[in-house]
């Protein structure tokens, strides 16, 4: 094993070591804060492995990010005390009741047209499961139409951006089932064999850092097999990738998939810790700031733009609460985006990157001065004859 | 011996601008065919229709009797044609050992290849490759920092790594040096007798040095076939392509 790769697992190891370090240094307040930029940690990664890996510029992550946070929500809704108290024997959400008709049956299947949708998310695992799926189902189609039509480029990026806005809208127009722009608010408490996540505990803390820990390791797994090197051969020439024989798309649609997998793996954590879904999360900015953590921690480096998403949101909650700077936060993030993409264009990943390669470099020349002084003489004399 | 590549009445139209028309040519397993002609008259054409860059308009293209008239290109690669472009075109961020990894990787599907690393007999196949190219020295170099030379070895280490039965080189000698156009004949000569070639080019000292059989090919028809001195006698050709002055 190189030095290069014994200092990329030491990296690894030394993030996810410190990840369950935290709860040593700070209270259920701060953990739950914590909790959130771990959440954004993954969206940071899930990124990168789109753009830094398949060239794909995704401007509308928040779109499977948003689908994952409102499958969860929708089940945690169920499960809230005010649910059942609506007058029924089952489950239905308050904001229902204030969208129907005045002699509407108060029963999940037709109280609000469309209501019927959320029969089966009284299952809580079937909202998991859907978190997962839709991303993926959505990420699916939208991958095989694109790729199969041989989009690339800046155009990929504004159809997902296109396309997140469009989702979005649908969402705040469809209130009946939605509560449109207010959002899922007033959840229940994620529930596994009757253990209750209180979203400002310990064990919520340790459920997400134990995600974010899983899928970065799967995430550096799969960026080193050999499918990733093929898709990174077919950001830098797709048409020299299929006269090798590689079906393009499929490579393509399966990373974007699993970004989307993980996108909105994401978001279901983030309705566990906030206890809200809004439509803000399919917001333009809420999207395109997830770009800007990806280009600070670097883009083409996992550990790199989860470290960067974490880092910019601890400045930024530090920057805002400092009273001097509660007006100039926004300018001070705005600039430290500009002067990475400025002086560091690869982020703190290729500047990581960079200083290893510089390790290494000295490390050969070492080795290589010592070998050519004691093999010298013997050159000399090859050269001779 | 069986025909490895074999053209049947290929017809390209763009508009009303007929490309490539009517070419019917064979090309027998083993064989190293040249493809001559002026600029325009549709060589590059027609192997962008072999490798299913371009859809034919009429015709067929057969790959050992197996029809693969519009295949994907993906398809058609694996059925055992393999390309070498005019600009030559590498995996610039990749390291030149990747660019003849990936190309050793097999399998079309993304499924196949989630998995680690090489196995041994492709690794010491990827060494071979390297050594044969003669860019072992650079093998941990990243490929945008080579030579246009040293570029133009890698895409044929490349097109070696893949390993197809035919393969189509177009001009693998521009814009090189003497030596380097040296070098490329003698990795040319490497590729011949396993493979079947069909090679685009311009420079008749290399031609002279590498061709079999060439056939002469203007304004999108193919109007001459033989051996070197056949065509450098040819009158048909010595007026389309070679001008009065002949071949220098």
């Amino acid at each position: 094993m190189d030095l290069k790769r014994k200092l990329q697992l030491a990296a690894y190891a030394l993030f996810i070591l410190s990840l369950f370090a935290v709860p040593l240094f700070t209270d259920d307040f701060g953990l739950n804060r914590a909790s959130k930029y771990l959440v954004y940690g993954m969206l940071g990664l899930s990124i990168a492995l789109t753009w830094g890996y398949a060239g794909v510029l995704n401007l509308g992550q928040g779109l499977f990010f948003g689908l994952g946070a409102y499958m969860m929500a929708m089940s945690l809704k169920l499960m809230s005390p005010t649910s059942l108290a609506q007058g029924s024997d089952k489950p239905i959400p308050d904001f229902m009741l204030w969208n129907a008709e005045p002699d509407a049956p108060i029963e999940l299947c037709c109280i609000t047209p469309g209501s019927y949708l959320w029969i089966p998310f009284q299952d809580q695992w079937f909202g998991v499961a859907m978190g997962i799926v839709v991303p993926v189902v959505v990420a699916g189609l939208l991958g095989a139409l694109v790729f199969k039509n041989r989009i690339s480029g800046v155009f990929v990026s504004i159809i997902t951006l296109a396309l997140v806005l469009l989702v979005r809208l649908i969402v705040i127009d469809a209130q009946p089932v939605t509560n449109g722009f207010n959002g899922l608010t007033d959840l229940g408490f994620f529930t596994v064999f009757g253990y209750e996540f209180d979203p400002y505990s310990r064990e919520m803390y340790y459920l997400v850092a134990v995600s974010l820990a899983f899928v970065l390791v799967a995430g550096r797994l799969l960026a080193d097999t050999r499918a990733s090197l093929i898709l990174q051969a077919i950001r830098d020439d797709q048409q020299r990738a299929r006269h090798l024989g590689f079906d393009v798309p499929l490579y393509q649609t399966f990373f974007f998939v699993v970004s989307a997998a993980i996108a909105g793996y994401a978001g279901m954590l983030f309705v566990l810790v906030s206890e809200f879904a809004s439509p803000t999360f399919m917001d333009l900015s809420f999207s395109v700031t997830m770009v800007v953590w990806a280009a600070v921690g670097g883009r083409s480096s996992l550990l790199g733009a989860c470290i960067g998403a974490i880092l910019i949101n601890v400045i930024e909650s530090q920057v805002s609460e400092t009273e001097a700077l509660v007006d100039a936060w926004k300018a001070i993030i705005g600039l430290i985006f500009v002067l990475v993409v400025l002086f560091l264009p690869r982020g703190l990943g290729g500047l990581a990157h960079d200083f290893v390669d510089w390790l290494a470099r000295r490390d050969r020349e070492k080795a290589h001065g010592l070998a050519a002084s004691s093999s010298s003489p013997e050159r000399e004399v090859k050269q001779d004859v | 011996m069986s025909d490895a590549l074999t053209l049947d009445r290929l017809t390209v139209k763009f508009g009303a601008f007929v490309a490539v028309d009517d070419v019917t040519m064979s090309i027998a397993d083993g064989e190293l065919r040249v493809l001559l002609g002026a600029n325009g008259a549709g060589k590059t054409t027609l192997m962008d229709m072999i490798s299913g860059r371009v859809p034919c308009t009429q015709g067929h293209v057969r790959v050992f009797g197996r029809d693969i008239t519009n295949w994907q290109e993906h398809k058609i690669a694996a059925a055992g044609v393999g390309r070498k472009f005019q600009i030559p075109s590498v995996f610039r961020n990749l390291t030149v050992k990747q660019n003849i990894e990936v190309a050793r990787c097999h399998g079309q599907s993304v499924f196949k290849n989630l998995r680690f690393g090489m196995s041994p007999s492709d690794s010491d196949r990827v060494a071979e490759i390297v050594e044969l190219i003669g860019l072992a020295a650079v093998q941990s170099l990243v490929a945008a920092h080579l030579s246009h030379g040293q570029t133009q070895w890698l895409e044929l280490g490349i097109l070696v790594a893949q390993d197809p039965k035919v393969v189509l080189l177009d001009e693998p000698t521009a814009g090189m040096t003497h030596d380097e156009t040296y070098k490329t004949a003698e990795i040319i000569r490497r590729l011949r007798g396993n493979h079947t070639l069909l090679v685009i080019e311009h420079d008749m000292s290399f031609v002279r040095e590498i061709a079999e059989i060439i056939t002469v090919m203007h304004l999108g028809k193919v109007i001459a076939e033989g051996s070197v001195s056949d065509i450098e006698t040819n009158d048909e050709v010595r007026a389309a392509y070679l001008g009065s002055a002949g071949i220098s």
